[in-house]
Protein backbone atom coordinates (compact mmCIF):
# COMPACT_ATOMS: atom_id res chain seq x y z
CA UNK A 1 0.00 0.00 0.00
CA UNK A 2 1.31 3.43 -0.89
CA UNK A 3 0.62 5.94 1.82
CA UNK A 4 1.12 9.68 1.79
CA UNK A 5 1.05 11.49 5.11
CA UNK A 6 0.59 15.24 5.11
CA UNK A 7 2.42 17.22 7.72
CA UNK A 8 2.77 20.88 8.50
CA UNK A 9 5.74 22.66 10.00
CA UNK A 10 4.63 25.24 12.55
CA UNK A 11 6.23 27.55 15.09
CA UNK A 12 6.19 25.82 18.46
CA UNK A 13 3.43 27.54 20.48
CA UNK A 14 5.55 27.71 23.59
CA UNK A 15 8.10 29.85 21.75
CA UNK A 16 5.57 32.39 20.51
CA UNK A 17 5.85 35.68 22.36
CA UNK A 18 3.28 38.41 22.75
CA UNK A 19 4.53 41.90 21.92
CA UNK A 20 3.46 44.95 23.95
CA UNK A 21 0.92 45.85 21.23
CA UNK A 22 -0.61 42.36 21.68
CA UNK A 23 0.65 41.18 18.30
CA UNK A 24 2.47 37.85 18.15
CA UNK A 25 6.09 37.26 17.34
CA UNK A 26 7.12 33.83 16.06
CA UNK A 27 10.70 35.00 15.50
CA UNK A 28 12.18 33.05 18.37
CA UNK A 29 9.80 30.12 18.22
CA UNK A 30 11.55 26.91 17.16
CA UNK A 31 10.04 25.02 14.22
CA UNK A 32 8.20 21.80 14.93
CA UNK A 33 6.06 19.23 13.20
CA UNK A 34 2.47 20.08 14.00
CA UNK A 35 1.62 17.93 17.00
CA UNK A 36 -1.44 16.16 15.59
CA UNK A 37 0.41 15.21 12.40
CA UNK A 38 2.64 12.96 14.51
CA UNK A 39 -0.37 10.68 15.01
CA UNK A 40 -0.93 10.56 11.24
CA UNK A 41 2.75 9.69 10.65
CA UNK A 42 2.65 6.94 13.27
CA UNK A 43 -0.51 5.57 11.67
CA UNK A 44 1.07 5.65 8.19
CA UNK A 45 4.20 3.96 9.45
CA UNK A 46 2.17 1.11 10.93
CA UNK A 47 0.03 0.71 7.80
CA UNK A 48 3.09 0.68 5.54
CA UNK A 49 4.72 -1.96 7.73
CA UNK A 50 1.61 -4.12 7.81
CA UNK A 51 1.14 -4.05 4.02
CA UNK A 52 4.87 -4.09 3.19
CA UNK A 53 4.20 -0.80 1.47
CA UNK A 54 5.73 2.65 1.66
CA UNK A 55 4.97 5.96 3.27
CA UNK A 56 5.93 9.32 1.83
CA UNK A 57 5.61 12.49 3.86
CA UNK A 58 4.28 15.56 2.06
CA UNK A 59 4.76 19.06 3.36
CA UNK A 60 4.08 22.52 1.98
CA UNK A 61 5.45 25.77 3.32
CA UNK A 62 7.87 28.62 2.92
CA UNK A 63 11.45 28.02 1.76
CA UNK A 64 12.73 29.52 5.01
CA UNK A 65 10.95 26.76 6.91
CA UNK A 66 11.50 23.83 4.60
CA UNK A 67 15.12 24.40 3.63
CA UNK A 68 15.90 23.66 7.26
CA UNK A 69 17.69 20.27 7.21
CA UNK A 70 16.97 19.60 10.85
CA UNK A 71 13.24 19.76 10.19
CA UNK A 72 13.55 17.56 7.09
CA UNK A 73 15.42 14.99 9.15
CA UNK A 74 12.86 15.20 11.92
CA UNK A 75 10.05 14.39 9.46
CA UNK A 76 12.03 11.54 7.92
CA UNK A 77 12.90 9.99 11.28
CA UNK A 78 9.26 9.13 11.93
CA UNK A 79 8.70 6.30 9.50
CA UNK A 80 8.51 8.03 6.11
CA UNK A 81 10.59 6.45 3.33
CA UNK A 82 10.82 9.71 1.44
CA UNK A 83 9.85 13.36 1.72
CA UNK A 84 8.03 15.41 -0.90
CA UNK A 85 8.24 19.16 -0.44
CA UNK A 86 6.41 22.04 -2.04
CA UNK A 87 8.24 25.27 -1.27
CA UNK A 88 6.06 28.28 -1.74
CA UNK A 89 6.84 31.80 -0.63
CA UNK A 90 4.03 33.39 -2.60
CA UNK A 91 1.12 32.21 -0.49
CA UNK A 92 0.37 32.46 3.19
CA UNK A 93 -1.84 29.34 3.38
CA UNK A 94 -3.93 30.89 6.08
CA UNK A 95 -7.28 29.51 4.94
CA UNK A 96 -8.43 25.93 4.60
CA UNK A 97 -9.30 25.91 0.88
CA UNK A 98 -6.10 27.57 -0.31
CA UNK A 99 -4.11 24.98 1.63
CA UNK A 100 -6.31 22.11 0.41
CA UNK A 101 -5.89 23.24 -3.21
CA UNK A 102 -2.11 23.26 -2.82
CA UNK A 103 -2.11 19.75 -1.32
CA UNK A 104 -4.48 18.48 -4.03
CA UNK A 105 -2.17 19.98 -6.69
CA UNK A 106 0.84 18.29 -5.09
CA UNK A 107 -0.98 14.96 -4.89
CA UNK A 108 -1.80 15.25 -8.59
CA UNK A 109 1.96 15.43 -9.25
CA UNK A 110 2.55 12.19 -7.36
CA UNK A 111 2.07 9.04 -9.44
CA UNK A 112 -0.38 7.05 -7.44
CA UNK A 113 -1.33 6.48 -3.85
CA UNK A 114 -3.78 4.41 -1.87
CA UNK A 115 -4.24 6.43 1.30
CA UNK A 116 -3.65 10.06 2.17
CA UNK A 117 -3.42 10.58 5.93
CA UNK A 118 -3.85 13.86 7.78
CA UNK A 119 -3.80 14.77 11.45
CA UNK A 120 -6.86 16.10 13.26
CA UNK A 121 -5.87 19.71 12.66
CA UNK A 122 -2.73 21.83 12.58
CA UNK A 123 -1.56 23.00 15.97
CA UNK A 124 -1.36 26.63 14.79
CA UNK A 125 -4.64 27.24 12.95
CA UNK A 126 -6.50 24.04 13.88
CA UNK A 127 -9.22 24.41 11.27
CA UNK A 128 -9.66 20.61 11.01
CA UNK A 129 -10.92 21.10 7.47
CA UNK A 130 -7.90 20.80 5.16
CA UNK A 131 -8.02 17.00 4.86
CA UNK A 132 -11.74 17.01 4.15
CA UNK A 133 -11.44 19.74 1.54
CA UNK A 134 -8.42 18.07 -0.11
CA UNK A 135 -10.29 14.79 -0.53
CA UNK A 136 -13.42 16.51 -1.78
CA UNK A 137 -11.41 18.49 -4.35
CA UNK A 138 -9.93 15.22 -5.60
CA UNK A 139 -13.34 13.57 -5.58
CA UNK A 140 -12.16 10.93 -3.12
CA UNK A 141 -13.94 9.52 -0.07
CA UNK A 142 -13.08 11.47 3.09
CA UNK A 143 -13.49 10.51 6.74
CA UNK A 144 -12.59 12.62 9.77
CA UNK A 145 -11.91 11.80 13.43
CA UNK A 146 -10.79 8.25 12.65
CA UNK A 147 -9.91 6.30 15.79
CA UNK A 148 -8.96 2.91 14.27
CA UNK A 149 -8.06 1.51 10.85
CA UNK A 150 -8.20 -2.14 9.84
CA UNK A 151 -6.77 -3.15 6.48
CA UNK A 152 -9.27 -5.47 4.77
CA UNK A 153 -7.64 -5.68 1.33
CA UNK A 154 -5.46 -3.64 -1.02
CA UNK A 155 -8.51 -1.63 -1.93
CA UNK A 156 -10.57 -1.54 1.24
CA UNK A 157 -10.21 -0.26 4.77
CA UNK A 158 -12.52 -0.78 7.69
CA UNK A 159 -12.52 2.45 9.59
CA UNK A 160 -13.73 3.34 13.07
CA UNK A 161 -14.87 6.92 13.36
CA UNK A 162 -15.75 8.23 16.80
CA UNK A 163 -18.51 10.82 16.92
CA UNK A 164 -19.74 12.73 19.97
CA UNK A 165 -22.04 9.96 21.27
CA UNK A 166 -21.55 7.16 18.78
CA UNK A 167 -18.89 5.05 17.13
CA UNK A 168 -19.32 4.32 13.42
CA UNK A 169 -17.61 1.54 11.52
CA UNK A 170 -17.26 2.38 7.83
CA UNK A 171 -16.04 0.50 4.80
CA UNK A 172 -13.92 2.82 2.69
CA UNK A 173 -12.83 2.10 -0.85
CA UNK A 174 -9.35 3.35 -1.72
CA UNK A 175 -7.90 5.74 -2.63
CA UNK A 176 -9.23 7.89 0.18
CA UNK A 177 -8.26 10.80 2.42
CA UNK A 178 -8.40 10.06 6.12
CA UNK A 179 -7.99 12.45 9.05
CA UNK A 180 -7.01 10.57 12.17
CA UNK A 181 -7.89 11.55 15.71
CA UNK A 182 -5.08 12.04 18.21
CA UNK A 183 -6.65 9.12 20.09
CA UNK A 184 -5.67 6.64 17.38
CA UNK A 185 -2.16 5.96 18.70
CA UNK A 186 0.74 7.24 20.75
CA UNK A 187 3.49 8.40 18.36
CA UNK A 188 6.81 6.62 18.94
CA UNK A 189 9.84 8.72 19.79
CA UNK A 190 12.41 8.29 16.98
CA UNK A 191 15.40 6.16 17.98
CA UNK A 192 19.03 7.15 17.32
CA UNK A 193 18.97 4.71 14.42
CA UNK A 194 15.84 6.33 12.95
CA UNK A 195 17.52 9.72 13.14
CA UNK A 196 20.73 8.44 11.54
CA UNK A 197 18.80 6.80 8.72
CA UNK A 198 16.68 9.91 8.12
CA UNK A 199 19.58 11.85 6.64
CA UNK A 200 19.99 9.33 3.83
CA UNK A 201 16.36 9.22 2.71
CA UNK A 202 15.37 10.89 -0.57
CA UNK A 203 13.86 14.38 -0.62
CA UNK A 204 11.98 15.52 -3.72
CA UNK A 205 11.00 19.10 -4.47
CA UNK A 206 7.64 19.34 -6.24
CA UNK A 207 6.55 22.38 -8.18
CA UNK A 208 2.91 23.20 -8.59
CA UNK A 209 1.63 25.84 -10.93
CA UNK A 210 -2.04 25.81 -10.04
CA UNK A 211 -3.69 29.05 -9.17
CA UNK A 212 -4.12 29.31 -5.41
CA UNK A 213 -6.35 32.25 -4.54
CA UNK A 214 -7.00 33.11 -0.91
CA UNK A 215 -10.57 33.02 0.32
CA UNK A 216 -10.35 34.89 3.59
CA UNK A 217 -8.70 38.04 4.78
CA UNK A 218 -7.16 38.33 8.23
CA UNK A 219 -8.16 41.71 9.61
CA UNK A 220 -6.42 41.45 12.94
CA UNK A 221 -4.57 38.91 15.03
CA UNK A 222 -3.99 39.82 18.64
CA UNK A 223 -3.34 38.11 21.93
CA UNK A 224 -6.49 37.98 24.06
CA UNK A 225 -6.89 40.55 26.78
CA UNK A 226 -6.12 39.02 30.13
CA UNK A 227 -9.44 38.26 31.78
CA UNK A 228 -9.77 40.26 34.97
CA UNK A 229 -9.53 37.85 37.90
CA UNK A 230 -9.26 38.79 41.55
CA UNK A 231 -6.28 36.53 42.23
CA UNK A 232 -6.85 36.29 45.98
CA UNK A 233 -4.23 33.66 46.74
CA UNK A 234 -3.60 32.09 50.14
CA UNK A 235 -0.67 29.81 50.90
CA UNK A 236 -1.46 26.79 53.00
CA UNK A 237 -3.53 23.64 53.13
CA UNK A 238 -4.45 23.69 56.80
CA UNK A 239 -7.89 24.07 58.30
CA UNK A 240 -7.66 27.84 58.25
CA UNK A 241 -6.90 27.96 54.54
CA UNK A 242 -9.81 25.66 53.74
CA UNK A 243 -12.06 27.83 55.91
CA UNK A 244 -11.01 30.86 53.91
CA UNK A 245 -12.01 29.05 50.72
CA UNK A 246 -15.37 28.05 52.23
CA UNK A 247 -15.93 31.68 53.26
CA UNK A 248 -15.09 32.84 49.74
CA UNK A 249 -17.56 30.37 48.18
CA UNK A 250 -20.28 31.45 50.63
CA UNK A 251 -19.65 35.11 49.89
CA UNK A 252 -19.99 34.36 46.17
CA UNK A 253 -23.33 32.70 46.83
CA UNK A 254 -22.35 29.08 46.21
CA UNK B 1 -26.59 46.60 7.94
CA UNK B 2 -27.30 42.89 7.70
CA UNK B 3 -26.33 40.37 5.06
CA UNK B 4 -28.99 38.94 2.85
CA UNK B 5 -28.96 35.31 3.73
CA UNK B 6 -27.71 32.86 6.34
CA UNK B 7 -28.13 29.11 6.13
CA UNK B 8 -27.88 27.09 9.32
CA UNK B 9 -26.88 23.51 8.74
CA UNK B 10 -27.06 21.38 11.85
CA UNK B 11 -26.97 17.69 12.72
CA UNK B 12 -28.48 18.63 16.09
CA UNK B 13 -31.96 20.04 16.67
CA UNK B 14 -30.98 21.21 20.14
CA UNK B 15 -28.85 24.14 18.92
CA UNK B 16 -31.33 25.45 16.33
CA UNK B 17 -33.28 28.02 18.41
CA UNK B 18 -30.07 29.72 19.56
CA UNK B 19 -28.43 29.64 16.11
CA UNK B 20 -31.58 30.94 14.39
CA UNK B 21 -32.12 33.73 16.90
CA UNK B 22 -28.47 34.75 16.57
CA UNK B 23 -28.49 34.53 12.77
CA UNK B 24 -31.61 36.71 12.66
CA UNK B 25 -29.59 39.57 14.15
CA UNK B 26 -27.08 39.27 11.29
CA UNK B 27 -29.15 38.42 8.20
CA UNK B 28 -32.47 39.30 6.57
CA UNK B 29 -33.34 35.71 5.80
CA UNK B 30 -32.48 32.57 7.78
CA UNK B 31 -32.93 29.06 6.39
CA UNK B 32 -32.34 26.02 8.61
CA UNK B 33 -31.19 22.77 7.04
CA UNK B 34 -31.80 19.74 9.25
CA UNK B 35 -31.52 15.96 8.98
CA UNK B 36 -33.95 13.14 9.62
CA UNK B 37 -37.49 12.33 8.61
CA UNK B 38 -40.37 14.75 8.14
CA UNK B 39 -41.69 14.18 11.63
CA UNK B 40 -38.34 15.03 13.24
CA UNK B 41 -37.98 18.06 10.98
CA UNK B 42 -41.41 19.32 12.05
CA UNK B 43 -40.10 19.57 15.61
CA UNK B 44 -38.07 22.52 14.30
CA UNK B 45 -41.10 24.34 12.96
CA UNK B 46 -40.83 27.05 15.64
CA UNK B 47 -37.02 27.25 15.71
CA UNK B 48 -37.01 30.82 14.50
CA UNK B 49 -35.93 30.23 10.90
CA UNK B 50 -37.87 31.60 7.93
CA UNK B 51 -37.80 28.18 6.33
CA UNK B 52 -36.74 24.67 7.34
CA UNK B 53 -35.37 22.26 4.73
CA UNK B 54 -34.88 18.66 5.81
CA UNK B 55 -32.60 16.01 4.36
CA UNK B 56 -34.03 12.55 4.88
CA UNK B 57 -31.11 10.55 6.25
CA UNK B 58 -32.14 7.04 5.36
CA UNK B 59 -30.53 3.95 6.74
CA UNK B 60 -27.15 4.27 5.08
CA UNK B 61 -26.84 7.96 4.34
CA UNK B 62 -25.28 10.50 6.66
CA UNK B 63 -25.71 14.29 6.84
CA UNK B 64 -22.35 14.87 5.14
CA UNK B 65 -23.60 13.04 2.04
CA UNK B 66 -25.98 15.93 1.39
CA UNK B 67 -23.19 18.51 0.98
CA UNK B 68 -23.62 18.86 -2.80
CA UNK B 69 -27.41 19.11 -2.55
CA UNK B 70 -27.19 21.76 0.18
CA UNK B 71 -24.60 23.72 -1.84
CA UNK B 72 -27.02 23.76 -4.79
CA UNK B 73 -29.66 25.41 -2.61
CA UNK B 74 -27.20 27.95 -1.19
CA UNK B 75 -26.08 28.83 -4.72
CA UNK B 76 -29.59 30.07 -5.52
CA UNK B 77 -28.56 33.12 -3.49
CA UNK B 78 -25.93 35.36 -5.04
CA UNK B 79 -24.07 35.43 -1.73
CA UNK B 80 -24.60 33.77 1.63
CA UNK B 81 -23.01 32.61 4.84
CA UNK B 82 -23.48 28.99 5.90
CA UNK B 83 -23.22 28.33 9.63
CA UNK B 84 -22.58 24.68 10.42
CA UNK B 85 -22.83 23.03 13.83
CA UNK B 86 -19.28 22.33 14.96
CA UNK B 87 -19.68 18.58 15.58
CA UNK B 88 -17.48 15.92 13.97
CA UNK B 89 -20.07 15.31 11.26
CA UNK B 90 -20.61 19.06 11.00
CA UNK B 91 -16.90 19.62 10.33
CA UNK B 92 -16.97 17.05 7.54
CA UNK B 93 -20.10 18.59 6.06
CA UNK B 94 -18.62 22.11 6.33
CA UNK B 95 -15.43 21.15 4.49
CA UNK B 96 -17.36 19.56 1.64
CA UNK B 97 -19.78 22.49 1.44
CA UNK B 98 -16.80 24.81 1.24
CA UNK B 99 -15.42 22.97 -1.79
CA UNK B 100 -18.78 22.95 -3.57
CA UNK B 101 -19.23 26.67 -2.86
CA UNK B 102 -15.55 27.38 -3.66
CA UNK B 103 -14.77 28.86 -0.29
CA UNK B 104 -12.78 28.21 2.86
CA UNK B 105 -14.17 27.16 6.23
CA UNK B 106 -13.61 29.43 9.21
CA UNK B 107 -13.62 26.91 12.03
CA UNK B 108 -14.92 27.17 15.55
CA UNK B 109 -15.71 30.86 15.43
CA UNK B 110 -16.33 32.38 18.86
CA UNK B 111 -17.93 35.57 17.71
CA UNK B 112 -19.77 36.73 14.59
CA UNK B 113 -20.56 40.33 13.77
CA UNK B 114 -21.24 42.82 11.00
CA UNK B 115 -18.50 45.41 10.69
CA UNK B 116 -18.45 47.95 7.87
CA UNK B 117 -20.86 45.86 5.84
CA UNK B 118 -18.76 42.73 6.07
CA UNK B 119 -19.42 39.54 7.95
CA UNK B 120 -16.61 39.23 10.50
CA UNK B 121 -15.62 36.10 12.42
CA UNK B 122 -13.33 35.87 15.41
CA UNK B 123 -11.63 32.63 16.34
CA UNK B 124 -8.82 31.40 18.53
CA UNK B 125 -5.52 30.48 16.85
CA UNK B 126 -2.06 29.33 17.96
CA UNK B 127 -3.44 27.22 20.79
CA UNK B 128 -5.04 30.15 22.59
CA UNK B 129 -2.22 32.62 22.08
CA UNK B 130 -4.25 34.88 19.79
CA UNK B 131 -7.65 35.83 18.49
CA UNK B 132 -7.87 36.14 14.73
CA UNK B 133 -10.45 38.38 13.17
CA UNK B 134 -11.19 37.47 9.57
CA UNK B 135 -13.73 37.81 6.81
CA UNK B 136 -14.45 36.10 3.49
CA UNK B 137 -13.22 37.60 0.21
CA UNK B 138 -15.64 35.56 -1.91
CA UNK B 139 -19.47 35.52 -2.24
CA UNK B 140 -19.95 32.48 -0.01
CA UNK B 141 -18.55 31.62 3.38
CA UNK B 142 -18.77 28.55 5.61
CA UNK B 143 -18.30 28.91 9.37
CA UNK B 144 -18.53 26.24 12.06
CA UNK B 145 -19.98 27.35 15.39
CA UNK B 146 -20.85 25.76 18.73
CA UNK B 147 -23.71 26.29 21.10
CA UNK B 148 -23.10 29.29 23.35
CA UNK B 149 -21.72 31.55 20.59
CA UNK B 150 -24.77 33.82 20.64
CA UNK B 151 -25.52 35.57 23.87
CA UNK B 152 -29.22 35.53 23.14
CA UNK B 153 -32.39 34.15 24.69
CA UNK B 154 -34.29 32.41 21.88
CA UNK B 155 -37.96 33.36 21.86
CA UNK B 156 -40.54 30.94 20.58
CA UNK B 157 -41.43 32.13 17.11
CA UNK B 158 -44.15 31.61 14.54
CA UNK B 159 -44.14 28.38 12.62
CA UNK B 160 -42.55 28.28 9.20
CA UNK B 161 -42.57 26.04 6.13
CA UNK B 162 -40.87 22.67 6.50
CA UNK B 163 -39.95 21.22 3.12
CA UNK B 164 -37.81 18.31 1.88
CA UNK B 165 -34.54 19.02 0.08
CA UNK B 166 -34.52 18.80 -3.70
CA UNK B 167 -31.22 16.94 -4.17
CA UNK B 168 -30.01 13.51 -3.16
CA UNK B 169 -27.41 12.08 -0.79
CA UNK B 170 -24.24 11.40 -2.80
CA UNK B 171 -20.90 9.67 -2.26
CA UNK B 172 -22.26 7.64 0.60
CA UNK B 173 -19.64 5.64 2.47
CA UNK B 174 -20.82 2.17 3.42
CA UNK B 175 -21.62 2.02 7.09
CA UNK B 176 -21.04 -1.38 8.65
CA UNK B 177 -22.27 -0.54 12.12
CA UNK B 178 -23.02 2.28 14.47
CA UNK B 179 -22.97 1.91 18.21
CA UNK B 180 -23.52 4.18 21.13
CA UNK B 181 -20.35 5.12 22.93
CA UNK B 182 -19.79 3.05 26.03
CA UNK B 183 -18.31 5.81 28.09
CA UNK B 184 -20.88 8.03 29.73
CA UNK B 185 -21.18 11.46 28.19
CA UNK B 186 -21.22 14.55 30.33
CA UNK B 187 -22.63 17.81 29.23
CA UNK B 188 -19.93 20.14 30.46
CA UNK B 189 -21.15 22.98 28.23
CA UNK B 190 -24.41 23.14 30.18
CA UNK B 191 -22.88 22.52 33.64
CA UNK B 192 -23.22 25.33 36.16
CA UNK B 193 -20.45 24.05 38.41
CA UNK B 194 -17.38 22.12 37.32
CA UNK B 195 -14.49 20.41 39.09
CA UNK B 196 -11.51 20.66 36.74
CA UNK B 197 -8.88 17.95 37.23
CA UNK B 198 -5.29 18.48 36.11
CA UNK B 199 -2.02 16.63 36.05
CA UNK B 200 -1.60 17.19 39.78
CA UNK B 201 -3.84 14.17 40.35
CA UNK B 202 -1.53 11.30 41.30
CA UNK B 203 -3.66 8.28 40.41
CA UNK B 204 -6.81 7.38 38.53
CA UNK B 205 -8.42 6.13 41.76
CA UNK B 206 -8.20 9.64 43.16
CA UNK B 207 -10.83 10.75 40.65
CA UNK B 208 -13.28 9.38 43.19
CA UNK B 209 -12.41 12.27 45.48
CA UNK B 210 -12.98 14.75 42.62
CA UNK B 211 -16.37 13.21 41.86
CA UNK B 212 -17.26 13.50 45.54
CA UNK B 213 -16.42 17.18 45.48
CA UNK B 214 -18.45 17.71 42.32
CA UNK B 215 -21.39 15.90 43.93
CA UNK B 216 -21.07 18.13 46.99
CA UNK B 217 -21.22 21.30 44.92
CA UNK B 218 -23.79 19.83 42.50
CA UNK B 219 -21.64 19.84 39.39
CA UNK B 220 -19.76 17.79 36.82
CA UNK B 221 -16.12 16.72 36.50
CA UNK B 222 -13.95 17.82 33.59
CA UNK B 223 -10.20 17.74 33.07
CA UNK B 224 -7.21 19.14 31.21
CA UNK B 225 -5.91 17.52 28.04
CA UNK B 226 -3.14 15.31 29.49
CA UNK B 227 -5.57 13.67 31.93
CA UNK B 228 -7.76 12.54 29.02
CA UNK B 229 -5.25 12.08 26.20
CA UNK B 230 -2.05 10.93 27.90
CA UNK B 231 -3.32 9.22 31.05
CA UNK B 232 -6.65 8.23 29.48
CA UNK B 233 -8.22 8.51 32.93
CA UNK B 234 -11.25 10.35 31.61
CA UNK B 235 -13.04 10.28 28.24
CA UNK B 236 -11.77 12.74 25.66
CA UNK B 237 -15.17 14.47 25.72
CA UNK B 238 -14.31 15.67 29.24
CA UNK B 239 -11.26 17.72 28.46
CA UNK B 240 -11.58 21.46 28.41
CA UNK B 241 -9.40 23.68 26.29
CA UNK B 242 -9.08 25.39 22.92
CA UNK B 243 -9.06 22.02 21.16
CA UNK B 244 -11.54 20.52 23.61
CA UNK B 245 -14.75 21.64 25.27
CA UNK B 246 -15.23 25.32 26.02
CA UNK B 247 -17.30 25.81 29.14
CA UNK B 248 -18.99 28.70 30.95
CA UNK B 249 -20.05 27.57 34.42
CA UNK B 250 -20.80 29.86 37.34
CA UNK B 251 -18.08 28.14 39.37
CA UNK B 252 -15.03 26.14 38.33
CA UNK B 253 -12.70 24.56 40.88
CA UNK B 254 -9.35 23.66 39.32
CA UNK B 255 -7.49 20.87 41.14
CA UNK B 256 -3.83 20.41 40.29
CA UNK B 257 -4.26 22.29 37.02
CA UNK B 258 -1.14 24.17 35.91
CA UNK B 259 -3.05 26.56 33.68
CA UNK B 260 -1.51 26.37 30.22
CA UNK B 261 -2.85 28.80 27.65
CA UNK B 262 -4.61 26.06 25.71
CA UNK B 263 -6.52 24.96 28.82
CA UNK B 264 -7.31 28.49 30.01
CA UNK B 265 -8.90 29.11 26.59
CA UNK B 266 -11.47 26.47 27.45
CA UNK B 267 -12.35 27.65 30.95
CA UNK B 268 -11.93 31.43 30.99
CA UNK B 269 -15.62 32.07 30.47
CA UNK B 270 -16.29 30.66 33.94
CA UNK B 271 -17.73 33.33 36.19
CA UNK B 272 -15.65 32.37 39.21
CA UNK B 273 -12.47 30.28 39.11
CA UNK B 274 -11.00 28.71 42.24
CA UNK B 275 -7.54 27.13 41.94
CA UNK B 276 -5.89 24.59 44.21
CA UNK B 277 -2.28 23.74 43.33
CA UNK B 278 0.95 22.88 45.14
CA UNK B 279 3.03 25.04 42.83
CA UNK B 280 2.87 28.69 43.81
CA UNK B 281 4.20 29.72 40.40
CA UNK B 282 1.50 27.83 38.43
CA UNK B 283 -0.08 30.18 35.86
CA UNK B 284 -3.54 29.05 36.97
CA UNK B 285 -3.30 31.46 39.93
CA UNK B 286 -3.13 34.41 37.55
CA UNK B 287 -6.39 33.20 36.07
CA UNK B 288 -8.16 32.48 39.34
CA UNK B 289 -10.39 34.57 41.54
CA UNK B 290 -9.40 32.61 44.59
CA UNK B 291 -6.41 30.33 45.02
CA UNK B 292 -5.01 27.99 47.64
CA UNK B 293 -1.34 27.06 47.37
CA UNK B 294 -1.28 23.64 48.97
CA UNK B 295 -1.80 19.92 48.73
CA UNK B 296 -5.10 19.08 47.07
CA UNK B 297 -5.07 15.73 48.89
CA UNK B 298 -5.39 17.63 52.17
CA UNK B 299 -7.63 20.43 50.96
CA UNK B 300 -10.25 18.52 48.97
CA UNK B 301 -11.35 16.06 51.70
CA UNK B 302 -11.52 18.93 54.22
CA UNK B 303 -13.50 21.03 51.75
CA UNK B 304 -15.98 18.21 51.08
CA UNK B 305 -16.49 17.80 54.82
CA UNK B 306 -17.03 21.50 55.43
CA UNK B 307 -19.43 21.91 52.51
CA UNK B 308 -21.49 18.79 53.28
Amino acid sequence: MKIITCCKIVPNEEGITVLPNRELSTENAPLAISQYDLNAMECGKQMAAETKGTMAALTIGSSKTLENTKIRKDILSRGADELQIVMDDAHSFSDSLQTAKAIAAALNKIDSYDVVLCGAGSSDLYSQEVGIQTGTLLNLPVVNNVTAIRIVSDHTLEIERTLEDEVEVLEVTLPAVISVSSEINTPAVPSMRDIMKAGKKPVTILTIDDELPSYTETLEQLAPMQQERRQEVIEGDNDEAVDALVQFLKKEGF
Amino acid sequence: MAIQSIFIVSDSYFVLPEFCAGAKTLADSVTAVVFGNEEEAKSAVNCGADKVIYCPTLENSAPEDYAAAIADIVKKESSAIVLVNNSIRGKCLAGKLGVYLDTAVISAANELSMENDSFVCRRIVYGGTAFRKECFKVPYGVVTISSGIFDIEPVSSESCDVIPIEGQALDTIKRISIEEKKEGTVNLVAAKRIVDVGRGLAAKEDLEMCHQLSKTIGGEVGCSRPVAENNKWMPKSCYMGITGVQVKPELLIALGVSGQVQHIGGINKAKVIVAINKDKAAPIFKNADFGLVGDMYKIVPALIEKLS
